[in-house]
Formats: structure tokens, sequence, C-alpha cells
């Protein structure tokens, strides 16, 4: 009931989410980056309700902002296992709800959120790869001399995010967001956490 | 000797009278030989207070103008027609101006939000230029949104050729400012400072719309020599854009 009771809420600053990926603004960037804005308001929600609930908004807010990009990685993965996990720590663990805390939990969090998103384009480019080398060699059917002809289009029309430029620019986003976000945790997320607790009339009476 | 020096003189003297016209005969050889170029200058001293004006100078530019821009439309109904004798896509001819709402160009997604959707004709796939050239390509599209795959992005792949040797080579935006340039030929005549022109051989964009400049050229690439290039439209600080709408 209280979960009920708090969905207007719930909904109202979920949706604040995807509004703000849209809208960031340029001074709140570090490289062009913005910060996870998804991992500031899942963090907060999933310690103060638990691991149930913070697994379905990571699922609802996933949903959300892959509705923003195109391609075929989602944020869904990453956000429904951190809002588990957070769940699950909010639960067994109180006192990591101060603000030190927080903000390495962001800091974790993000990076595991990021690290999801590479880990996919990894796999999509592994395979990608493979295929098209399978082609390329079928086209060629073993001749040396059709090899050496040249590049084929559909080789160098390789799709997404290359090995070498995600170990490059995909740890600098990494990095930056990482470091963006885990700065701001620990004011915003406080302050969730103190919204939540009222709106939830004291859930457990935890102090931040 | 006195008699010789009295008659040396005497011979003298009616030089010694005309020589101001001598002086006036000297400065007429000198005119001549200059091809008058004292008279020149001090006419163009002179007349400097009736020379033309700047309103002169407009409207000649304007006349300039006119006559580019009617030379520019018979061009392009010109290549209209051979495009269609050839059976290649037809240039885009209507452009819309979209306000760009919100703007990532950073990040796993490099993307622009623009405030003109469907509802207004524009369609996924539409090419999205700014002062500058060409910034990416439309990837989806809502009633009154679109989202714009700006050509840094990873996703993004676009037919383009070097202007001036005609070398074809797909675009592929890497994740950074600078997007790579995969040429398809092996030994590609291209060097840094060659201008990229969207190819005419693509079915996905409009042809010959500017890219960007090629910066830096890696020849021992493999498969294919790779170049960074550098784009001429600012996908960071355009605010308004202009879709090709087919």
């Amino acid at each position: 009931m209280a979960l009920l009771s708090r969905q207007p809420w719930l909904v109202a600053t979920g949706l604040l989410v995807p509004l703000l990926t849209l809208a960031s603004p340029g001074w709140l960037k570090l490289d062009a980056v913005p910060p996870a804005w998804s991992v500031l308001w899942l963090l907060p929600w999933a310690l103060s309700e638990g691991r149930l609930a913070g697994a379905a908004a990571g699922l609802g807010l996933g949903l959300l902002l892959d509705g923003l990009h195109p391609g075929t990685v989602s944020l869904v993965p990453g956000l429904v296992l951190l809002g588990w996990w957070w769940g699950r720590m909010g639960r067994k663990a109180p006192l990591i709800q101060r603000s030190f805390s927080l903000g390495l939990l962001a800091l974790v969090g993000t990076a595991l959120l990021n690290g999801s998103l590479m880990l996919q384009w990894a796999l999509l480019s592994w395979r990608g790869a493979a295929s098209l080398q399978g082609s390329v060699e079928g086209l060629a059917g073993g001749a040396e001399a059709l090899r050496q002809a040249g590049p084929s289009a559909a080789l160098v029309a390789m799709p997404l995010w290359r090995w070498e430029d995600l170990a490059q620019v995909g740890l600098q986003v990494l990095l930056a967001q990482t470091l963006l976000t885990a700065l701001l945790a620990p004011m915003l997320c406080s302050l969730q956490l103190i919204f939540w607790r009222q709106v939830g009339a004291g859930w457990r009476g935890l102090s931040v | 000797m006195a008699p010789v020096r009295l008659l040396r003189v005497g011979a003298l003297l009616p030089l010694l009278r005309v020589w101001p016209w001598l002086l006036v005969l000297l400065a007429l050889v000198a005119v001549r030989l200059s091809k008058g170029a004292l008279l020149s200058d001090a006419y163009g001293l002179l007349s400097r207070p009736f020379w033309p004006g700047s309103a002169q100078q407009e409207w000649i530019s304007a006349a300039q103008r006119l006559g580019d821009r009617a030379r520019l439309e018979q061009l392009e109904r010109e290549n209209r027609r051979l495009r269609g004798l050839l059976d290649l896509p037809a240039v885009q001819g209507r452009r819309l101006q979209a306000a760009v709402i919100s703007r990532q160009p950073g990040g796993w997604w490099q993307q622009l939000l623009l405030g003109k959707g469907s509802l207004q004709g524009v369609g996924v796939g539409d090419a999205i230029v700014a002062p500058g050239g060409l910034i990416g390509l439309v990837a989806s599209t809502t009633p009154t949104t679109s989202t714009v795959r700006l050509l840094s992005d990873p996703g993004s792949r676009v037919g383009v050729w070097v202007g001036r040797s005609r070398q074809q080579g797909l675009l592929s935006g890497i994740g950074t400012a600078r997007p790579l340039l995969r040429f398809l030929e092996k030994d590609p005549d291209a060097r840094p400072g060659d201008v990229i022109f969207t190819s005419p051989a693509s079915t996905l964009v409009p042809p010959n719309l500017p890219v960007g400049v090629i910066q830096r050229i890696n020849a021992d690439a493999d498969p294919a020599p790779e170049a960074l290039v550098q784009l001429s439209a600012p996908a960071d600080a355009v605010d308004w854009v202009q879709v090709l709408l087919p």
C-alpha cells in the first residue's frame, strides 16, 4: 500500500529522468558527457524501497531511456541489476546510506552501468566481425589473389563500436560519467532519500 | 683661343633660350615612355571625389549575386536532368528549418533532437545539414520531434568521396568528434586538406554535400587506408538545422 500511495511521486520523478537526460545543460557535462541521471534517481529509490521495487524501477527506467536513442544495446540489464543490488543493500545495511557511501555506490553503479553497455557493444562487435570475416572468406573462395585485390566493402562497413574505440573512447566516456555522477550523488541522493522517507512515513526509521 | 671660346658660347645661346621648352619635351618623352603614368596618376588624384561610391559597388555585387543564383539554378536543373537520365537518385529539393531542442554530442549515443517530426514531413534517413555541411541523418521520428544520429556516432555510416580525386570511401563515426574515413581502394589519391563530400553513388544521402576536411591519413591501416576527418559543421554548437526532404 505504501508503494501505491507513492506511485504519483514515483511516476513524476521517474519521468524527470529522461527529461533531464535530454535537457542536460552544457555546464553540467564533463568532456561532453552528462551524468547518469538514471543512477542518481534509482539509487535512493532502491535503497529506500528494496530489491523488488528497485529492480522494477530499473526495468521501467531502462525501457524509458532506451526509447531515447537508436541502437540495439539496452540500459535495462544494468539498471535492473543495480536496482536489485541496491535494494538488497538498503535492507541489509542501513548505514550505507551516508553521503560518502552514496557517492561511492553511485560511482560503482555508474561504472557497472557503462560496463554493461561496453560489454553489449563488444559482443555485437565480436559477432559482427566474425560474421563479416566469414562472408568475406566465402566470397574470396579461399583464393589469395582475391583477398589481396582490395578490402571488401562489407568489411570496411563493420558496424558500431570497434574494439580499439571501445578501449579508448568508451573508457573515456565511462570515466567522465562515473566521476560526474559520483560527485553529484551525495547531495542529490541524500535529498531524495529524505523525500522518499517522508513520503513513505519514515520507512524503518533510518537516518541519512 | 679667345675667338674659338666666343664661337662656342655663341652656339649655345639658342639652347639657353629654349631650355624651358626642352624640359617640356623631356617631360613629354617621360610621359610617353611611362605609358602615361604621370597623366593617369594625376587624373586619378584629381577625379577621386567623383569615383563610383559604395552604393554603386553594392549594385554591382547584387547583380553578381543575382547572376550567380540564376547560374546555380540553371546548373541544378541541368544536374537533375542528367541524374534523371542516368537513373541516379534525385537531389533533395525542399529544405525544412528545425530547431535543435536537445543535443548529446558526447557519450555513448551522439545525437540531436529536433523540434520537427513526421507531422511536418520529416522521415527516417533524411539528411540534416547545418552551416558548413552535413551533420547527420534522421534515425527516428515522432509526430513532433526527430532524432538525428550525428556523423560522429559509432553507428553512423555515410558514403563519401574526396572532392579533388573522386576517391570513394565510407565515413564511420568512432565516438570522437572526428569520424574515420575508410577508403575503398588500397591506394587512394588523398592528402590532408582534401575536402570530403557525400558520394553521388550513395543511395542514403544527397550527393555532393560538404562533410569535412581530411586531417590525417593512415596509409598503413588494415584492411584499407584510413583518414581522420574534421567535420565542417559544428554539431555541438548549432541551434538551427535544415532537414533535406525527399
